[in-house]
């Protein structure tokens, strides 16, 4: 599994541990179809994202809209510094609409 | 602003418009429902963006604060309630006026639209109105300050669509954008995510992305353009200049020199419009429509397809073309036209003459029957057939323009033979008939324009000695009038010397010494045969075959020829036309047994004869009609008309124009108007003056169809015979 | 006629269709100024019954009129009138023998009013001689050749001549202002 998950308080927390890239997509979207199926709210943490290029940002821009469409709450948290880019270079935080916290250490850096 | 960057804009905030507007009326039903939210959100958000990257600055400032309200409502800090969706609702419109004045291709926001748009910003953020207006003003001014480097009009705007493949192809959307801000800033991207496939639909391996992305820099577009080098085949690319850019091209088209100018894509590739690439993708565009036979074929031209495939803006375009010979721009428009075998067009028209014939018979059978109910489909039925033929009849329609334009080269080739110099002015270019009847008048009007170069116009001494200007005009000249197209040929030359041709007519015996003739009349024998006014045959014209020719040319198009001419002057020579030789509106009369048809155009009106009024007698041929004097035919006697069982009932007079002419036709009976198909007589009647043609009537039957001008010329001379007769 | 297959159909009454001898020898006989005459059966296309017939105003006596062949206008010369200065009058037995004829590169299709059909003969070449300089009181120019069938002498016509287009085309000029002059 590329997603580890937790619970925390009611609210499922899952974290994708593996790359977000045009070789994991197929088997990105079926585990997150399947826990986007299971949970009424989920939060999903992109820290450990180790990679992500076009084929990972419409992933996650397919299942925001999703979530929607099911009416379910889904938050992505924890963007690491790559996933920030990403979605600064595309301008698509706005789309989104979570809130981009900046890791401490890498704030000081900047 | 740009043509291009316009539609593109226009096209996606249309799209989007609609997506909120839907999206609204949900939220009326459902307030708090987040993927509508969003959607609302969404749209409203990727308006502002794209018309940042457009440099619409007043959509900016409206679409901004309408964001902020949604990003707050998307938030929770807002709620929903059926007012804010009815303001929101407004707002969708607002933006919708504005993107739409911007289509108008009004540079500015008119003054009212502007107050709307922060009256509804004020009511969407009550807390604000006791700032009143300027906080707004403010507001917008500053964002429209801050927004001032995005919404510029020198950002490159690339429009960038993946296809489908990009992705299994090895490439990385991504990764491009990151390359591309080597080249320069940029300023604003908005990713498409409007159009994105449902979920279960979503191929995680397919590409969805596109991108608007506009990017200040001074890279060349060939530079910009090679970011995209390796994903050419996967990509939609559009690149649009800043307007900078664009009047750089400009700049520089209008410096070339002439001989520079002779391809479209190599002269957009010199100033840097357009980059090798996509001459070579546009030329392969080009090159695919042709079939085998590419020598016959019209190609579309380059600009064209550039255009078309956002390449190059229209303006570039249009100026490079401007540059190039005005005959490229005509070949641009002619290709939104199919080209179709003159033959199967006379096919289809034949086809729906036939239709138009076989109706009648319908129609008639269904009259004689009696039969009411198909009566009505019938009736419908001859609508539609009176349509198509309408439409077919267009088919073959073209402008006179191209026929006078030919006549260019002729008088300036055959004005400098003769050492004369005259000025071609051509009008009315655009005027339409026939094909059939634009392939024949070609002889007749080359004869005419040649006689005036040769006849008409002096030297350029001889006018400068007369204190006319040294350069003559020639003017070709066409307009529609009631059903004809009328042709003018004019010049400025000596007009014709109406002493000279009546002594060459009595030399010819065509008229008798003394005869009493107007003005008009002697000018109107030039058309006989024999007769010229030079004294010296030359090639160009005047070997004394010629006008007679010109004559029987047109009356063979059932036109009519006329000249008016003054000495000293110049002359006019005008020709009427019928628009097509295929069908005619038909006015049908009867004598005794046998049916003619009148051309409609030509009937002025009917009227019942009285005999105890009218006192006709045998030897005047002429009426009192309201006081006019009018001259008539009686139709019967000119015909020889044998009545079997005597005459029945009253006569009536058709009243016939023919130019300025007005005669009468006494006949029988009226049996009213018909369209009908004209056919030939066939060859042996081709001298048979009174009588153009026949049709086909509904009961197999054939009519004949009146030449009205010939038979008003017949009763003429046969009356100046009787004058001459009396007067010797 | 006995030895042709009859095919009875309006556009081809007289079986023309079936013809099985040389061509180059049938002639097709008919009726007019109470004489024999003929043409050669190739040159026929077709026979048809006079029906309706529009007369052509301000023409000549030989132009009898115009007819409808399935949509087009066909002119008919009365053979009496153009031969001689009779003109035919018209009875059941009335017929319009279609010939067509080339004419500055296009067909043109005309139609002989005779006052009777007859029949198909053979006429082979040596039963056919050049027409005497006179002693006919039709004008030779229209005659080609005077076959001879039994006891019969058969005038065989001058397509070209009897049916000339410019011929008949001057005529019809001639006549229209031959009409126009006071009398």
């Amino acid at each position: 599994m590329s997603i580890v998950t937790r619970e925390l308080n009611g609210v499922h927390f899952f974290e994708i541990n593996d790359e977000l890239t045009i070789y994991t997509a197929a088997m990105m979207k079926q585990e997150l179809q399947d826990l986007l199926s299971k949970q009424d709210e989920l939060e999903i943490s992109l820290e450990k994202v180790s990679d992500i290029d076009s084929a990972g940002v419409q992933i996650l821009i397919l299942l925001h809209q999703q979530a929607e469409k099911k009416g379910k709450a889904l938050r992505f948290i924890k963007h690491n510094r790559q996933v920030i880019d990403v979605l600064e270079t595309l301008n698509l935080e706005a789309f989104f609409g979570d809130p981009i916290v900046l890791p401490a250490k890498e704030f000081e850096y900047a | 602003m740009l043509d291009d960057t316009k539609k593109i804009f226009i096209q996606e905030s249309e799209e989007l418009l609609e997506q909120m507007e839907n999206a609204l009326l949900e939220m009326e039903q459902v307030p708090d429902d987040a993927e509508h939210l969003n959607s609302v959100f969404r749209a409203i958000h990727t308006i502002k963006g794209a018309a940042g990257i457009f440099g619409f600055d007043a959509i900016v400032a409206f679409t901004h604060p309408v964001e902020s309200v949604m990003d707050n409502v998307r938030n929770g800090i807002r709620l929903v309630d059926p007012d804010l969706v009815a303001l929101l609702l407004k707002c969708k419109d607002h933006t919708a006026n504005l993107v739409e004045s911007i289509s108008d291709g009004q540079e500015d926001i008119s003054e009212a639209l502007l107050e709307a748009g922060q009256t509804l910003l004020d009511e969407l953020n009550p807390e604000q109105k006791s700032g009143a207006l300027d906080v707004v003003k403010n507001k917008r001014e500053n964002i429209e300050v801050s927004d001032r480097k995005n919404a510029s009009d020198d950002n490159w705007v690339i429009s960038l669509d993946f296809k489908s493949d990009a992705l299994r192809n090895g490439l990385d959307p991504l990764s491009f954008i990151n390359y591309l801000k080597r080249m320069g800033e940029i300023v604003e991207i908005i990713t498409f995510t409007h159009d994105f496939p449902c979920w279960e639909d979503m191929e995680p391996e397919s590409c969805y992305l596109s991108f608007r992305i506009a990017l200040l820099s001074s890279a060349s577009k060939e530079e910009i353009k090679s970011v995209f080098e390796f994903a050419m085949d996967d990509c939609e690319l559009r690149i649009i200049p800043p307007r900078s850019e664009l009047e750089k091209y400009l700049a520089l088209l209008e410096e070339l020199t002439g001989e520079e100018l002779n391809k479209l894509g190599e002269l957009l590739i010199q100033v840097g419009a357009l980059t090798e690439q996509e001459l070579s993708n546009a030329l392969q565009v080009q090159s695919s429509v042709l079939s085998d036979d590419a020598a016959t074929q019209e190609v579309k031209p380059l600009g064209e397809i550039l255009v078309e495939q956002h390449v190059v803006s229209k303006g570039v375009v249009d100026k490079a073309v401007e540059k190039q010979e005005s005959i490229r721009e005509k070949i641009a428009q002619e290709t939104q036209y199919i080209r179709v075998d003159a033959d199967r067009l006379g096919q289809l028209i034949n086809l729906v003459g036939e239709l138009v014939i076989s109706n009648a018979a319908v129609k008639l059978l269904v009259e004689k029957h009696d039969l009411a109910d198909v009566q009505e489909v019938v009736n419908g039925v001859e609508g539609l057939v009176e349509n198509i033929r309408d439409h077919a009849l267009q088919l073959r329609m073209v402008q006179i323009g191209d026929t006078f334009s030919r006549f260019r080269r002729v008088v300036r080739d055959v004005s400098k033979d003769l050492n004369k110099d005259v000025e071609l002015v051509i009008t009315g270019g655009e005027a339409e008939l026939d094909k059939t009847v634009v392939e024949k008048i070609n002889d007749p009007l080359t004869h005419l324009v040649r006689n005036s170069l040769d006849h008409g116009f002096e030297t350029p001494e001889e006018r400068v000695a007369q204190g006319k200007p040294k350069k003559g005009v020639l003017r070709l000249n066409a307009l529609h009038d009631s059903g004809h197209i009328v042709i003018q040929i004019a010049d400025d030359g000596a007009g014709l010397d109406t002493k000279k041709i009546r002594k060459k007519a009595e030399e010819k015996g065509l008229i008798y010494a003394g005869q009493e003739l107007s003005h008009r009349e002697i000018l109107r024998l030039i058309f006989e045969p024999g007769l010229t006014t030079k004294d010296t045959a030359s090639n160009i014209s005047g070997r004394g075959v010629g006008m007679d020719v010109v004559k029987r040319n047109i009356d063979a198009l059932r036109g009519s020829i006329e000249v008016d001419s003054e000495r000293g002057k110049g002359t006019l020579v005008t020709i009427h036309l019928p628009l097509t030789l295929a069908i005619i509106e038909g006015f049908m009369v009867g004598v005794e047994k046998e049916r003619f048809v009148i051309p409609l155009s030509m009937v002025e009106e009917c009227v019942e004869m009285d005999t105890n009024e009218w006192h006709l007698d045998k030897n005047s041929h002429y009426v009192n009609l309201r006081g006019q004097v009018m001259p008539y035919i009686k139709l019967s006697e000119f015909f020889g008309v044998n009545y079997q069982h005597g005459r029945r009932g009253r006569e009536s007079l058709v009243v016939v124009r023919v130019g300025r002419a007005k005669a009468g036709i006494v006949v029988d009976r009226l049996f009213g108007e018909l369209q009908t198909v004209i056919k030939p007589l066939g060859k042996v009647f081709q001298g048979l003056k009174g009588v153009s043609g026949a049709t086909v009537l509904g009961s197999g039957d054939i009519a004949l169809i009146l030449d009205v001008q010939g038979l008003i010329g017949l009763a003429s001379a046969k009356a100046s015979d009787v004058k001459t007769l009396e007067s010797v | 006629m006995n030895d042709l297959a009859i095919a009875e159909n309006n556009n081809d009454p007289y079986g023309l269709g079936g013809v099985v001898m040389d061509d180059a020898y049938q002639f097709l006989t008919f009726s007019v100024l109470g004489k024999l005459m003929a043409i050669g059966i190739l040159d026929v296309k077709e026979i048809i019954e006079v029906s309706s017939m529009t007369r052509v105003p301000m023409t000549q006596n030989s132009i009898r009129g115009v007819i409808n062949l399935r949509g087009n206008v066909v002119p008919v010369v009365d053979l009496g009138a153009r031969l001689g200065s009779h003109v035919i009058k018209l009875t059941k037995k009335s017929c319009i023998v279609l010939v067509s004829l080339a004419f500055h590169g296009e067909t043109q299709t005309m139609g002989i009013l005779v006052e009777q059909v007859n029949e198909i003969l053979s006429i082979p070449e040596q039963n056919r001689q050049k027409p005497p300089d006179f002693g006919t009181d039709i004008d030779s120019k229209f005659i080609s050749q005077i076959g001879r069938y039994e006891d019969d002498f058969i005038i065989l016509l001058n397509k070209e001549k009897v049916l000339c287009v410019e011929e008949l085309s001057d005529q019809i000029v001639a006549a229209q202002s031959s009409l126009c002059v006071y009398k």
